[in-house]
């Protein structure tokens, strides 16, 4: 659906982006890692035709760059920032956008209906953006990235300062969206949200790609054996290996095991492994 | 197209629900214009006249002439003080009148002695701070004085009896001067004819009495179908007022949906940068169009400032809201944030509206003010709307303003785009 090719994006003598290449692919749910600073926005900004490269390839769908309108025509945005207008309602705010987009009448109002009903917000259409609260403002910003149905749609960051309620509200549709064939390029600082929705993950730092493949795959190559906590009568156990039944077998056989439990290394581990425990800006 | 009008309803349906920015734009411009208007002189009534208390100590013919001729003088208001030179005095110095004008005891007799003695006194008393109406004034007492000086050869009885007094006076001087007692002679048997020929026809004789010098006023207003009233003044003023508040709202709109995230989202739309600086431009040229509009009837209906030329105000007002939209355009892609779009428009707008007549009236600025003023196109645009308004202006005297305003704005409009596509 999405592909870049030994991309390169560079302000002046520094690099953001340095031959990027990865696939997006059709219907997935693409999550795209990375600490601050590592080229994730500058990458986003490729993908959905904000920036063009200054070498290699970006081609969406086979349609070409997305810097070109009609190809972004089948792009939805949902930025970081809360990009609605607070002064229009959220039937304005949609209906804005949808026309935006090319669509009219009933096409139109069925599209808004749809994405009211996506948001959650059919009850609240008639009041401002700028009454609701920060969980419905996160759903109008999403439900206006889909409300003209776009083949790609790119969510960044869409559950920052949300209640947990909205956030489970909001990863739920945005599965569902994927399992209605829509393809998701996911951005989170919140590992837990990517193992959960991520079909695939990319994780890059310093403008490269580090890792990318599912996350039971990348916790499998990048996370380490599990490690076999035990508690016996003569003390607490800890022993890594790849095999943790066949271990405690052979520590209950030369101790009382009075505990256990396994630990298993999770995406946030291969994350800190991958890219560093240094703090970064 | 659609996508510039879609963009376009949205910013106009976003500044109808924003109070303030609904106030800025329609109400404070028209605040302007009547605080302007108002000093300025308003609707042409006696505000714009000197305040001057007379006041008589002599209390004979000639004082009574002379402050009644006062009284006429144009641009004066004449007021008689009956409390006396204490009085007249106390008000002029508390600044509630401009002048005091007193005929002192004696100013009669005086009046009527001619060619001797000490000539007629007028106290002139001015508000120190009022230098330039005290010489007016001045000029407009000796005039009057002369009125009556010339009546005395206008023939009558007075005329008589100044001329018998000027004669016995030369007669009984201690060293007569046959010259002056020989012309006074002259001058009596010039008036006795004049005296006769007005009782015969029983009126005054033909010509009337002579005058040195007659000036006629001429309004240059009155010939250019000028301004009627101050408010065709300030009324173009209030407009300008109203275009920076507009463009201003817009410029710090544009620069919102930067900070906010909705311009990112709409150049990931399949509209291009172009459209969407074009939007932003139809709905700031709707609104400023809008805001002329309702000046306009307003300063029509409520002021009376009726335009000279319906045609030519429409095409002087679309111009500067051309320029305006230009101006916004450059403001906005120039700055990153709300306050410093703020900034940068006042500190853009401020110096070309006090060079370009916006705050005060170009006539009242020093000239080497007026000359930078040529370099603001605040100026042209007051001019513009005045030479529709008042000025009389034909096509192609309003060809310049007219220009140089479109001009603004597509240069305007060229530095934004460029700028836009580059920092979008």
């Amino acid at each position: 659906m999405l592909t870049l090719e030994n991309v390169r994006k560079a302000y002046g003598a520094r690099v953001a982006v340095d031959d990027l290449s990865f696939e997006v692919r059709a219907g997935e749910v693409f999550g795209l890692l990375g600490p601050n600073g590592a080229g994730k926005s500058t990458t986003v900004s490729l993908g959905v035709g904000l920036l063009e490269p200054d070498a290699g390839r970006v081609d969406l769908g086979g349609l070409g760059a997305p810097t070109r309108p009609e190809v972004r025509a089948r792009l939805g945005v949902a930025p970081q920032a809360l990009a609605l207008y607070e002064d229009l309602t959220a039937e304005e705010n949609l209906r804005f956008f949808a026309r935006i987009f090319g669509l009219r009448g009933t096409a139109l109002a069925g599209r808004v209906e749809a994405a009211l009903a996506l948001a959650g917000l059919t009850d609240r259409r008639a009041e401002r953006a700028v009454t609701f609260s920060g969980g419905m403002k996160r759903r109008l910003n999403i439900a206006a990235a889909l409300v003209h149905e776009p083949s790609l749609v790119l969510l960044d960051e869409p559950t920052v300062g949300v209640d947990p309620q909205s956030r489970n509200a909001i990863l739920d549709r945005i599965v569902a969206l994927r399992d209605a064939g829509l393809t998701v390029i996911y951005t989170t600082h919140y590992m837990e949200e990517a193992a959960r929705i991520c079909d695939r993950v990319a994780i890059i730092d310093h403008g490269r790609l580090l890792a990318l493949d599912t996350v039971d795959a990348l916790i499998a190559r990048h996370g380490g054996d599990p490690v076999l906590v035990a508690t016996t009568s003569g003390g607490t156990h800890r022993e890594s290996t790849p095999d943790p039944v066949a271990a405690l077998a052979r520590l209950a056989a030369t101790a009382t095991v009075l505990d256990f439990h396994v630990e298993r290394a999770d995406l946030e581990h291969v994350f800190l492994r991958l890219t560093g425990r240094s703090l970064r800006d | 197209m659609h996508a510039i009008l879609t963009i376009a309803a949205k910013d106009l349906r976003l500044l109808a629900r924003n109070r303030g920015h609904l106030v800025f734009t329609f109400v404070w411009p028209l605040v302007t214009a009547l605080f302007f208007g108002t000093i300025f002189g308003g609707n042409g009534d006696d505000s714009g006249k000197i305040p001057v208390l007379l006041v008589d100590e002599d209390a004979s013919e000639g004082s009574a002439a002379l402050l009644a001729a006062v009284g006429r003088l144009s641009g004066v208001d004449a007021k008689a003080n009956v409390e006396g030179r204490a009085a007249a005095l106390g008000a002029v110095r508390r600044g509630d009148a401009t002048a005091a004008v007193i005929a002192p005891k004696g100013y009669g007799a005086a009046g009527d002695r001619l060619f001797a003695g000490d000539p007629p006194v007028i106290e002139l008393h001015v508000d120190p701070s009022r230098t330039a109406e005290a010489a007016m004034l001045e000029g407009q007492l000796m005039g009057a004085a002369m009125e009556r000086l010339s009546d005395v050869f206008a023939g009558g009885e007075r005329s008589v009896r100044v001329v018998d007094r000027a004669l016995v006076e030369a007669n009984t001087a201690a060293r007569p001067d046959p010259v002056l007692t020989g012309f006074l002679g002259e001058v009596k048997r010039f008036v006795g004819t004049r005296t006769q020929a007005s009782a015969d026809a029983a009126g005054p004789a033909e010509g009337g009495a002579w005058r040195p010098v007659a000036i006629t006023r001429h309004d240059v207003k009155d010939e250019r179908d000028g301004p009627r009233s101050g408010y065709e003044v300030s009324l173009p003023q209030g407009v300008i007022w109203g275009m920076i508040g507009c463009a201003l709202g817009f410029a710090m709109g544009l620069v919102n949906e930067r900070t906010r995230g909705t311009l990112s989202r709409l150049c990931t739309s399949p509209i291009g940068r172009a459209h969407v600086l074009a939007g932003k431009g139809v709905a700031c040229f709707i609104a400023l169009v809008a805001v002329q509009v309702m000046l306009f009837v307003l300063g029509a209906v409520a002021l009376g400032v009726v335009p000279g030329s319906l045609p030519r105000l429409i095409v002087a007002g679309l111009s500067l809201a051309i320029a305006f939209v230009g101006l916004m355009m450059v403001v906005a892609t120039f700055a990153r944030s709300e306050q410093s779009a703020s900034g940068l428009a006042w500190a853009l707008f401020l110096p070309l509206s006090m060079l370009g007549g916006g705050m005060v009236p170009l006539f009242a600025l020093p000239g080497w003010m007026q000359t930078a003023g040529t370099f603001s196109p605040i100026k042209w645009g007051i001019l513009a709307l005045e030479g529709a308004l008042w000025r009389g202006f034909g096509w192609a005297e309003l060809a310049l303003p007219c220009g140089v305003l479109l001009a603004v704005g597509l240069v305007g409009f060229g530095v934004a785009a460029r700028r836009f596509d580059r920092t979008a």
